[in-house]
C-alpha cells in the first residue's frame, strides 16, 4: 500500500511537471475556459426584448390603457397601433411582427368587476413559425396580465386567491442568461476535463515512454490515479474561473451552498477526467483521442443534458437514456444551486448519477489499460 | 543444475502479429552472469524476443522462463529484477536527467535518498557528470543513450536487457558502452544485448544469430567461427591486375564468396579442395594466406548457407 501511494505520487509529480512545461496543456486549461464562456455566454442569448407588437385597443378605457402601459414598461414589447382587423392579418403574414394583441370591448368593465367566471378578454395572436419565440411571448404576456390583475384587485377581495397566478420562482426575470450560464459551466467544465486527460496516455504511447512504464513494476491503477490528481487540481481551478465569471461578468446570483456546489464539481470533474483517460487508453493515438474527446465532451452536454432540449419532453426511452450522462445530472445540480437555496436531499439522485459515473470511468480506465506493447 | 545455471530459458517461442510471424519457434537459454549477444539484421525478431522475456509482450505460443518462473504469470516478481533499455528512446524529453532518473527509480519503489545515492554512484560509473539538470531533449544522441542506460540500471537489476544500445552513436560512445557492459558482467549481472554491429559481438560470451524470426546459429564467438570455418577465410594478394576476373570465376563456380579489400580479395571458401586446385592453376596470378574469420564472416556465411539450402 505504501508502495502504491509512492508510485501514485511520483506519477502525479511527473505529470505535474509535464503540465508546467507544455504550453498546449496550459493553454487548454487556462485560456480555453475564458474563450468558451465568452463565446457561449454572449452569443447564446435566448432573451427576447423589444419585440414588435401590434396593438388594437377596442375598449379604450383607463383599465385597457393601464394594461398597455404595463405591456410597454415590461421592456419586452414595442407597440404599434393597428387600424382594423385586415391590418392584423397583413402584419402577421408580412412576417414583420411576432404578435398581435387585440383588446375586446368591455375589457375594463369586466376586470373591474373582478368576476373570475367572466373576465376581461384580450386576444393574442402569435406567429407560430418561431414557436420558441411564440411561447416566450405567451409567457411574458401572462406575467403582464397577472401584474395588471393585481393592480385592479378589489381591496381584500376574495378573488385574489382564486385567480391563476404564474410567478417565476428562482428566476423572476426569466432571464435566459441565468438559465444558460449555470448550464454552460456544465458543458465547459466537462469538455475541458475530458480534453485535459485525453492526450496523456496516448502521448506516452506515441513517444515511447509507455514502454518504460510497462517494463517497471508500476501498475495501471497507479498510473491512472497518478495522472488524475494533477489534472483534477487544474480542472478545479477552471471550475473556479467559470464560477467567478458567472458571478461577475454575467451577474448570475448564486443562491445555494457553495460547498455543495464545489463537491458536485469535484465529483463531476473526476468523472470527466477519467472518461478522458479511458479515451486515451483505448485510442493510444493523440489525434484520434482529441477528436473523440471533443465529440464525447460536446454532443451529450448539448443533446442529452437538458441544456437545449428539456428532458421532460423527451420520449420515455430517452429520458432514461439521459441518465447515463453525467452532464444531465450536473446540469441539474448546477442550475438548482445557482438559482435556489436547495440543500443536498433533493439533489441526492443527481449526486449518485455523477458519482457512479466517476467510479465506473476510473475502473474502466484501469481495466482497459494495455499492459503489453503489442501493436 | 542446468536450470539453476540458466537464468533465461526460451522454448519454442512464436510471436505472430496477424499472419506475420515476427518470431518463429525459437529456443535458447542464457546462462547466469554471461554477456549474451543477440545478433541479426533489423526486423529479424530480436526486439520482439526481448519484449517477451521482459513481460511486455505475450507469446503466441511457447514458453519463456526467467529463473524457472514463467514470465507471463509472474511479471510482478520478475519486473523489479529486470532492467530493460529499449531501442527507442523512452525517457521524457521535457524532464531533466535528474527528474527522469528520479521518476524511473520511484516506480521501482526506491526512496528519494536511495535514488540520489544510486544515481551518483551510477554517474561516476558511467562517467556522466554534466547535463544533470538539462532537459533530456537538449542532449546529444550519445548522452541520451548513456542516460537511458543509467535509468535502466538504477534499481540494480541482475538481468539487464540492452536493445541496440549503440545504434547511431559515435565510435567513442560505443567503446564506452562496451566497457560498461563488461564491467556489469564482472559484477555478476547477466547482460542480454542486441546489436547489428558484428564487431561488437566479439565481446559477447555467447551469441545467437537470428534471421527472419528464426535462429540460424548459436555458440561462443570461437565456436561459431570453428563451426562455419573449418577452413579459414583466405586473403588473395595479386601479382597481376586480374582481380575482377578471379572474383567472377570464384563466385561463378561457387568455390567461395569474395570481397574486395585494398589490393586484393578476401574469400570465404565453400569448397576447400576445389579452391586449392584453382589456386595452383592461377599460381602466377595471386598468392593466398589464411586469416582469422570474423563474426561478420560467420553471419554472412550462415545467411548464405540458408539461402542455398
Amino acid at each position: 500500500m505504501r508502495l502504491f501511494l509512492r508510485r501514485v505520487r511520483s506519477v502525479a509529480a511527473k505529470e505535474y511537471k509535464h503540465i508546467l512545461r507544455d504550453p498546449f496543456t496550459l493553454v487548454v486549461a487556462l485560456v480555453l475556459p475564458l474563450i468558451f464562456v465568452g463565446m457561449f455566454g454572449f452569443v447564446i442569448d435566448l432573451d427576447y426584448k423589444h419585440m414588435r407588437l401590434y396593438v388594437r385597443d377596442n375598449d379604450q378605457t383607463s383599465v385597457s390603457r393601464r394594461f398597455l402601459q404595463e405591456v410597454s414598461s415590461s421592456g419586452y414589447f414595442d407597440q404599434t397601433p393597428l387600424h382594423g382587423p385586415a391590418q392584423a392579418d397583413e402584419a402577421l403574414q408580412k412576417n414583420n411582427t411576432p404578435a398581435v394583441l387585440i383588446i375586446k370591448p368591455g375589457f375594463g368593465r369586466h376586470v373591474k368587476a373582478g368576476d373570475i367566471s367572466d373576465p376581461g378578454q384580450a386576444q393574442l395572436l402569435t406567429d407560430g413559425t418561431d414557436n420558441v419565440q411564440a411561447s416566450i411571448i405567451q409567457i411574458y404576456m401572462r406575467g403582464i396580465i397577472e401584474a395588471t390583475n393585481a393592480l385592479f384587485l378589489p381591496e381584500g377581495g376574495e378573488g385574489a386567491s382564486a385567480r391563476i397566478r404564474t410567478r417565476f420562482l428562482f428566476n423572476p426575470e426569466l432571464s435566459s442568461r441565468w438559465f444558460i450560464v449555470p448550464a454552460l459551466s456544465t458543458v465547459i467544465i466537462g469538455l475541458l476535463a475530458i480534453m485535459l486527460t485525453a492526450l496523456t496516455v496516448a502521448k506516452e504511447w506515441e513517444n515511447g515512454s509507455m514502454e518504460l512504464l510497462l517494463s517497471t513494476p508500476v501498475r495501471p491503477a497507479e498510473i491512472v490515479l497518478g495522472k488524475l490528481i494533477p489534472y483534477f487540481l487544474l480542472a478545479l481551478f477552471d471550475v473556479l474561473v467559470v464560477f467567478v465569471l458567472a458571478l461577475t461578468v454575467f451577474r448570475i446570483p448564486f443562491e445555494g451552498s457553495f460547498l455543495l456546489y464545489m463537491l458536485a464539481c469535484a465529483v463531476y470533474v473526476t468523472g470527466a477526467l477519467a472518461l478522458g483517460l479511458v479515451i486515451s487508453v483505448v485510442t493510444r493515438q493523440q489525434q484520434a483521442a482529441i477528436q473523440f474527446a471533443f465529440a464525447v465532451g460536446l454532443l451529450p452536454s448539448f443533446i442529452f443534458s437538458g441544456f437545449i432540449f428539456p428532458i421532460e419532453n423527451m420520449p420515455l426511452f430517452f429520458r432514461w437514456f439521459t441518465a447515463l450522462f453525467p452532464q444531465r445530472w450536473f446540469l441539474l445540480i448546477s442550475r438548482t444551486l445557482f438559482l435556489s437555496e436547495a440543500g443536498f436531499a433533493p439533489l441526492a439522485p443527481a449526486f449518485w448519477g455523477i458519482g457512479l459515473f466517476a467510479v465506473v470511468m476510473i475502473v474502466l480506465a484501469v481495466f482497459k489499460f494495455k499492459t503489453d506493447v503489442e501493436p | 543444475m542446468s536450470i539453476e545455471s540458466n537464468i533465461i530459458q526460451v522454448e519454442n517461442l512464436t510471436v505472430a502479429f496477424g499472419g506475420f510471424k515476427a518470431v518463429d519457434g525459437i529456443s535458447f537459454e542464457v546462462k547466469r552472469g554471461e554477456i549474451f549477444g543477440f545478433l541479426g539484421a533489423n526486423g529479424a525478431g530480436k526486439t520482439t524476443t526481448i519484449r517477451c522475456i521482459c513481460g511486455l509482450l505475450n507469446p503466441t505460443s511457447g514458453t519463456v522462463k526467467v529463473d524457472g518462473k514463467d514470465v507471463s504469470s509472474s511479471t510482478s516478481v520478475l519486473k523489479p529484477r529486470i532492467g530493460y533499455m529499449s531501442q527507442k528512446f523512452t525517457l521524457y524529453p521535457d524532464l531533466t536527467v535528474k527528474e527522469n532518473l528520479a521518476f524511473a527509480g520511484s516506480l521501482y519503489g526506491l526512496k528519494r535518498k536511495q535514488i540520489k545515492a544510486r544515481a551518483e554512484e551510477l554517474m561516476q560509473f558511467i562517467g556522466l557528470t554534466q547535463h544533470l539538470n538539462e532537459p533530456v531533449k537538449l542532449l546529444s544522441g550519445g548522452v541520451k543513450q548513456v542516460v537511458a542506460l543509467a535509468a535502466t540500471l538504477l534499481h540494480d537489476p541482475d538481468l539487464v536487457f540492452l536493445d541496440e544500445p549503440t545504434a547511431g552513436t559515435s565510435p567513442t560512445t560505443r567503446a564506452d558502452f562496451w566497457r560498461l557492459i563488461r564491467t556489469l558482467a564482472q559484477n555478476g549481472k547477466t547482460v542480454f544485448v542486441t546489436t547489428h554491429y558484428m564487431d561488437e559481438a566479439e565481446y559477447c560470451g555467447r551469441i545467437v544469430l537470428m534471421e527472419r524470426g528464426k535462429i540460424i546459429a548459436t555458440g561462443t564467438p570461437q565456436e561459431l567461427k570453428e563451426q562455419f570455418f573449418p577452413q579459414p577465410p583466405v586473403e588473395l594478394v595479386f601479382s597481376r591486375p586480374e582481380i575482377s576476373r578471379v572474383r567472377a570465376e570464384l563466385e561463378r563456380s561457387n568455390i567461395g564468396e569474395a570481397e574486395n579489400f585494398s589490393g586484393g580479395l578476401r574469400v570465404r571458401v565453400n569448397d576447400w579442395a576445389r579452391f586449392e586446385a584453382y589456386a595452383k592453376e592461377q599460381a602466377g596470378v595471386f598468392a593466398f594466406h589464411p586469416v582469422e574469420p570474423t563474426l561478420e564472416d560467420v553471419f554472412l556465411k550462415a545467411v548464405s548457407g540458408r539461402k542455398g539450402a
